[in-house]
């Protein structure tokens, strides 16, 4: 695939990279760094692309191998701050049916969850089937299947314990 | 909370990651020519300045080698003795180090992106770690710092001075290097005398990449 292809595409998909930097990162900033070096590192790596592969799960793999690692050189230990909560209030497009405390509190609750957790949540709100999910992380099906059922017991049990419904 | 009410929950949610467009994300994307200025600002990127380090650090190595080298070459008498099998040791380990590095440059250039995330992460996180072992095998050369000025005339000329000060010096050189050797190790990073030791800002990049190694042990053992 060229460059100029790659570009095209990942245009077309330029959700992946929102959702990723916003459950990664800190600040807006640090948003602008992320997304900046994840479409770098996606253009620099075309050549590398492997047809077999969907292009949205390479360029998950990609996306996310970026943002674990940019996240694990962040020196900052904040909690992820809630896009569309802010400064970003106006761009934000959020069910108004579901309480703001309950958005905040998975937002939260998914933030404190292990990097690779996180990957794979991320990964499964896409609605990415097991396979696929597999293929990104590097794991069996079986295993996805097992750490998606404790990431939502996880979730659930917090929610619980926070008296949210 | 039950499991549906989890998943509407999940679902808004990730709507509203992927909405929230608080990237200037569209501008550089859409503009292909972005790409060139992108290129130049990466090339000073944290990657490639860590393999310029390690490339200037090796460098200084090999010449220290060459040189303390060339000082053994030229004392080879039984007189110099302490020296000639201190300035070897140092040799040694400074070699050994370098040659760590030369593996760390290795690693740095089998990390691809487009790896699964667990084997990208592991790889970046036994490189992160494994720094310390430089520091590990340096350190195994501290004592040879208090012997390479020792001789056989020093010995015989002031023994008390010599038994009493720089030979116990000299073992307690010896315990502490080895007893940092065999606890500088992934168990004890979060000992108080692990961060001390290794200042702030790296001890928090070890603690994270130990704990990325622990998490990919996890998933390891599950499977």
């Amino acid at each position: 695939m060229d460059q100029k292809e790659i570009v095209k595409r990942i245009s077309e998909h330029q959700k992946i990279i929102y959702k990723i930097c916003n459950s990664y990162c800190y600040n807006k900033s640090d948003r602008e760094d992320l997304g900046q070096e994840i479409v770098y590192q996606l253009i620099k790596s075309c050549s590398l692309y492997n047809p077999q592969f969907q292009f949205t799960t390479w360029m998950y793999r990609v996306a996310l191998n970026v943002a674990i690692s940019f996240y694990r050189s962040s020196k900052k230990e904040d909690v992820v701050e809630l896009v569309g909560s802010h400064e970003d209030a106006e761009d934000s497009n959020h069910d108004g049916d579901l309480a703001e405390d309950n958005f905040r509190a998975l937002h939260q609750f998914i933030n404190e969850l292990k990097a690779l957790d996180k990957a794979i949540t991320i990964l499964y709100l896409e609605s990415k089937s097991y396979k696929e999910i597999a293929e990104v992380i590097g794991i069996s099906e079986t295993n996805v299947a097992t750490r998606i059922n404790r990431i939502k017991k996880i979730l659930t049990q917090k929610f619980s314990n926070h008296n949210l419904k | 909370m039950d499991n549906n009410q989890l998943e509407i929950l999940l679902e808004s949610y990730n709507h509203r990651l992927e909405e929230a467009r608080v990237l200037n994300l569209q501008s550089w994307v859409l503009n292909y020519k972005c790409y060139e200025e992108l290129q130049t600002q990466k090339a000073k990127s944290k990657l490639k300045g860590l393999i310029l380090v390690k490339l200037v650090v090796m460098l200084l190595g090999v010449l220290w080698v060459l040189f303390v080298g060339f000082l053994v070459y030229h004392s080879l008498d039984i007189v110099k003795i302490f020296f000639v099998i201190s300035a070897s040791a140092i040799m040694i380990f400074t070699s050994w180090a370098v040659f760590v590095y030369g593996h760390h440059l290795v690693l740095l250039r089998k990390i691809n992106n487009t790896d699964s995330v667990i084997k990208n992460q592991e790889l970046i996180a036994r490189l992160q770690f494994s720094t310390i072992n430089i520091t590990r095998i340096l350190l195994l050369q501290m004592p040879f710092y208090c012997t390479f000025w020792w001789s056989i005339q020093m010995i015989e000329n002031a023994p008390a001075a010599f038994w009493f000060i720089s030979f116990p010096v000299a073992v307690i050189f010896s315990l502490g290097s080895l007893w940092l050797y065999k606890n500088i190790t992934f168990k004890n990073v979060n000992k108080k005398w692990f961060k001390i030791l290794f200042n702030n800002p790296e001890w928090h990049l070890l603690t994270k990449a130990n704990d990325m190694l622990n998490e990919i042990d996890e998933f390891k053992n599950e499977s």
